[in-house]
């Protein structure tokens, strides 16, 4: 366990080290934000005609409230997070890559959940909006990241030893 | 069809798994309403040990901590001049819940996941530091990068300095207080023995094995 810890955490500050630089924030994260505000506004519009979006920046054209979203806000972070988690695991590359690329589903979707609803939340009520947004969707992400992890998980073949002891136990 | 080693704990880790999430979240409104509650207390004590950080970065930089609505306020030795012939300290303002929300996560998670009090308590303990890195790097990011060239030189917190502050706020800020609670969860309860996963640990994959058995 150790050493999946230290190889994660050594993942991790290379993947958010990564991120601050400007290429991936340009090539990377900016575009990324931008989509996400895109795809929140084509779905808001499904349902409110009084949506629209600026860059990084969803805004009611009925009551003028914006929201804008910022780094912590994209779901970036929390994909490093899990992409790190899987990549320090034992597991073949063809493993990690098919449970990188659900874990990043799963997260951006549930993302596009909280863009969503904190857009109505803050236009409902200011305070209740920065409970959501600073605290509660904070720790729901993460716990998004952690069932992701625990699911895939549960999709890799089993130690060896572990199927050894599991026959004998079955004797 | 012949069934295969480990098929029938698939399904059953995978319904831990749902009973785990479930569960949390039985347990979420409660330890938020607690840890809301107790804020005055917690945000407290994670101010003197982010001042004890701070004063090993950066000595005789905060002088007093008040506590002001929800919100740590840091007195430091730094004067300013609002106006040509008046001179004040600068108090820099921290909020300790945006470092701090992680708390009912984790004890959330350990509930769920019936873990024992002492667990829950030294989980707890172990969060502190990170909380206060969080605050400390709140109060250093704005003394050394956002209060303009005057404040930082001031500071001492000038050049070289404030990248990593910005880097340290960066952790404190965006990774520390969701992740650490979680990491400290997955190493309370080895993860792999607690939902059959294969984890690599040996002593956690025999009690997977034993799990399985049992869920023959």
């Amino acid at each position: 366990m150790a050493r999946f810890f230290l190889t994660f955490v050594v993942i991790l500050v290379g993947l958010l080290a990564a991120e601050l630089t400007p290429p991936v924030q340009d090539a990377v994260v900016v575009p990324w934000t931008n989509a996400l505000v895109r795809i929140s506004a084509g779905l808001l519009t499904l349902a409110d005609s009084h949506v629209a979006a600026f860059g990084k920046i969803l805004q009611s054209t009925a009551n003028g409230f914006a929201i804008s979203i910022e780094a912590g806000c994209n779901g970036v972070e929390a994909a490093i997070i899990l992409a790190a988690a899987m990549l320090a695991f034992p597991a073949s590359w063809k493993q990690r890559a098919a449970g990188i690329a659900a874990g990043l589903v799963a997260i951006q979707a549930l993302n596009v959940v909280r863009v969503i609803s904190l857009f109505y939340l803050g236009q409902w009520n200011l305070r209740a909006f920065e409970w959501a947004h600073l605290y509660l969707w904070q720790a729901l992400i993460m716990l998004d990241v952690l069932v992701v992890w625990l699911l895939w998980m549960r999709t890799l073949a089993p130690d060896p030893r572990m199927r050894t002891v599991d026959a004998e136990a079955a004797r | 069809m012949p069934k295969r080693p480990g098929d029938g704990a698939v399904t059953a880790g995978t319904a831990t798994v749902g009973r785990l999430v479930l569960r949390t979240f039985l347990w979420l409104p409660l330890c938020f309403a607690g840890w809301y509650f107790a804020a005055p207390v917690l945000g407290r004590f994670v101010g003197d040990v982010a001042a004890m950080l701070v004063d090993l970065i950066r000595s005789n930089l905060v002088s007093a901590i008040e506590w002001q609505d929800l919100h740590l306020e840091f007195v430091t030795n730094l004067r300013v001049h609002p106006e040509p012939d008046r001179v004040g300290v600068l108090v820099v303002e921290v909020n300790p819940l945006l470092y701090t929300y992680g708390l009912p996560l984790f004890v959330a998670l350990m509930l769920a996941a019936r873990a024992k009090a002492w667990m829950i308590l030294a989980g707890a303990a172990l969060l502190l530091p990170f909380q206060a890195w969080g605050v400390a790097f709140d109060l250093l990011v704005q003394l050394g990068v956002r209060s303009g060239a005057a404040v930082s030189a001031q500071a001492g917190l000038a050049g070289w300095r404030s990248e990593l502050i910005g880097l340290g706020y960066q952790l404190g800020s965006l990774v520390f207080p969701a992740l650490i609670p979680v990491a400290l969860w997955v190493a309370f309860n080895r993860a792999g023995a607690a939902f059959h996963a294969p984890w690599p640990a040996h002593k956690s994959g025999l009690s997977g094995v034993v799990r399985r058995g049992e869920a023959r």
